[in-house]
């Protein structure tokens, strides 16, 4: 049973899932008029699901509950229950930013239920401390995000999830060469045996590199970082917008809490360290690069936000650049990385949810539509520029703090130019958010008909917005939280 | 290493050979008419697995078979776990029949959800 208590977050999570297929299924036996006013109570369900989880992983939190469960295939510690808070809050915000979008939509049941299943899927990926555990935790969220990507079963949704598919079928077969060639080394599936091995051998670093590499092209498809980002933009353009958001932020930090899970506590000991944090200071200067760059042309704001995603998690990865280099009694980068997952969900979601509550209202994704939004919408215009001058790093927002704490991390490290190549990609980076927001604020609109959000949308921007005012006035709660998490490396 | 991976080079190198050899042979024995070739009818039946073939055998398969083939695996996995169970069923006692029941219960959602999406109909 303590195994049971110490898995509820995701249990939760899986158990509203079944919930919510079972009264879809069996609520038109009951009544047909019932049936099709099903939204809010299935929405309601999948609030609610996430909502215990969150109960759930408090409770963890506060009874002091620690531990290892299922003889060692997950580990439920500080760095655990941070993801579990995350992946859970995300999946309460995008079930909140999916009412609209589903109010139109025939699938409600799966969708709802898929994306509780994917977010049980992500925790338990930052949960496992085994190969085995990791691999199917991946495979989990992965199956349920594919269906979602496609669900609207129309033509560029079809493409999308083809081309997901199909590129993610390879990555999970590199990550699978990457773990079988540590497994086959180290004869071991566990994170910390495979840590043993490594710390007590100098033989095969060769053999080791390779796996670490196949790992990280592996992943680094979940991360979407270059070289492995020629999915994102098309998915997310094709994607329903708050699948997309899901993708963007969810899945980028599921991808991030195993690569951290992975690196730091099986190949985290002796020289293989410095060769992977080298490879990621590479990975992290391009994806930087490319992605603001390719960020700058973009005409699409669903697009832009996917190129932008990919200059983020080069950011992110400057964090983990970063660990190797550095008194591992500091532990700088790697709770660096955790505060900067954390305040670039609240960003990302609440950019997000601003794009659907608008492009819903005038019918367009494109960014020269957005002109003249502010008159027309003042609430939603400052809630996005809020997010996007996050996404900027301008303070006093989350997105400044996260910068600052990631870049003080570099040249902690020695990696003063990675921090430099940082710095320069903000400054590119602000041209194209901020010319979203000039749009906005500083041009005419074709009416002047007034919107808003509805309350569900309302309510998660409003969330959102205010979490990342919070974050970057008054950080200290997310960097200890950080903190505490990175403590479990060390 | 190499060895060992010569080895398996060999195998693969003799498994290639094998049907090459027998066609190959074949055909050239034929070609030198050194084999006998009467054709006939039923030699040229198609074969198969000794049954005789109703009607024409390029026959298009209804798409539809593939929902059958997917609730086959689910329910032939279910039994894959259900044999070592109930060899040691005993043993697990409480604890095991509640993680199987769990187990079962979850594939009878699946169950339902292909009823109530009406896969098990034919038409």
């Amino acid at each position: 049973m303590d195994d049971l208590n110490l898995l509820g977050p995701q249990l939760a999570l899986l158990i509203g899932a079944g919930l919510i297929i079972i009264v879809d299924l069996l609520l038109p036996i009951v009544s047909r008029q019932a049936y099709q006013g099903r939204l809010p109570l299935l929405s309601g369900l999948a609030l609610l699901a996430a909502a215990g989880s969150l109960g759930w992983s408090l409770a963890l939190v506060l009874t002091d509950e620690r531990g290892e469960a299922f003889d060692g295939m997950i580990s439920v510690d500080d760095f655990t229950l941070f993801f579990n808070f995350l992946f859970a809050a995300v999946a309460g915000a995008i079930v909140l930013g999916s009412v609209d979008y589903l109010a139109r939509h025939r699938f409600q049941g799966e969708y709802l239920a898929l994306i509780l299943i994917a977010a049980a899927g992500m925790s338990l990926m930052a949960a496992g401390t085994d190969l085995i555990m990791i691999f199917i935790a991946l495979e989990l969220q992965a199956i349920a995000l594919f269906a979602l990507v496609g669900i609207s079963k129309n033509e560029s949704g079809s493409e999308a999830t083809l081309k997901f598919l199909l590129l993610s079928a390879i990555s999970t077969a590199i990550t699978l060469y990457g773990m079988a060639y540590l497994f086959g080394l180290s004869g071991e599936t566990s994170l910390d045996g495979i840590a043993s091995y490594v710390a007590n051998t100098d033989e095969n670093r060769s053999a080791l590199v390779l796996a670490a590499v196949f790992l990280t092209a592996g992943l680094g498809f979940k991360m979407a970082v270059v070289p492995f980002q020629m999915w994102v933009p098309d998915v997310y353009e094709g994607a329903p917008t708050p699948i997309t958001a899901f993708l963007s932020v969810a899945s980028k930090a599921a991808g991030f809490a195993v690569v951290m899970r992975i690196f730091l506590a099986a190949l985290g000991e002796g020289l293989i360290t410095t060769d992977w944090a080298y490879l990621f200071a590479a990975i992290a200067a391009v994806s930087m690069t490319l992605g603001n760059v390719l960020a700058l042309v973009q005409g699409n704001i669903k697009r832009m936000l996917g190129y932008s995603s990919i200059a983020q998690a080069g950011t992110i990865l400057i964090g983990l650049a970063a660990v190797a280099a550095e008194d591992p009694q500091l532990l700088l980068g790697t709770s660096s990385v955790v505060f900067f997952l954390g305040a670039y969900a609240f960003t990302n979601i609440g950019a997000f949810i601003a794009i659907i509550a608008i492009s819903h209202k005038i019918g367009s994704d494109q960014i020269a539509d957005y002109a003249g939004v502010a008159k027309r919408s003042p609430l939603l215009a400052f809630a996005l520029a809020a997010c996007l001058f996050s996404l900027t790093g301008f303070p006093p927002t989350a997105g400044f703090i996260a910068k600052i704490y990631v870049f003080n991390a570099a040249v902690q490290a020695d990696l003063v130019w990675l921090a430099i190549i940082g710095v320069l990609n903000s400054v590119i980076s602000a041209y194209y958010y901020l010319r979203v927001v000039l749009n906005m604020f500083a041009r005419d609109p074709e009416t002047d008909e007034a919107f808003t959000p509805s309350p569900y949308l309302g309510a998660a921007l409003a969330a959102a917005v205010v979490g990342l005012f919070a974050i970057g006035i008054y950080p200290t709660p997310l960097i200890e939280a950080s903190e505490s998490a990175a403590r479990v490396f060390s | 290493m190499l060895p060992d991976w010569g080895q398996v080079g060999f195998l693969l190198l003799i498994a290639i050979m094998f049907p090459i050899g027998g066609i190959g042979s074949s055909w050239l024995l034929g070609r030198i008419r050194m084999r006998p070739d009467y054709p006939d009818r039923i030699k040229e039946d198609t074969y198969e697995c000794g049954v005789e073939t109703e009607g024409p055998t390029w026959v298009q398969f209804n798409f539809r078979y593939y929902y059958f083939a997917l609730l086959f695996v689910i329910f032939d996995v279910e039994a894959v776990f259900l044999y070592p169970y109930a060899v040691s069923g005993e043993r697990l006692v409480v604890v095991g029949l509640i993680e199987m029941l769990t187990f079962v219960g979850i594939l009878f959602i699946g169950l339902l959800y292909a009823w109530r999406k009406n896969a098990l109909e034919w038409t």
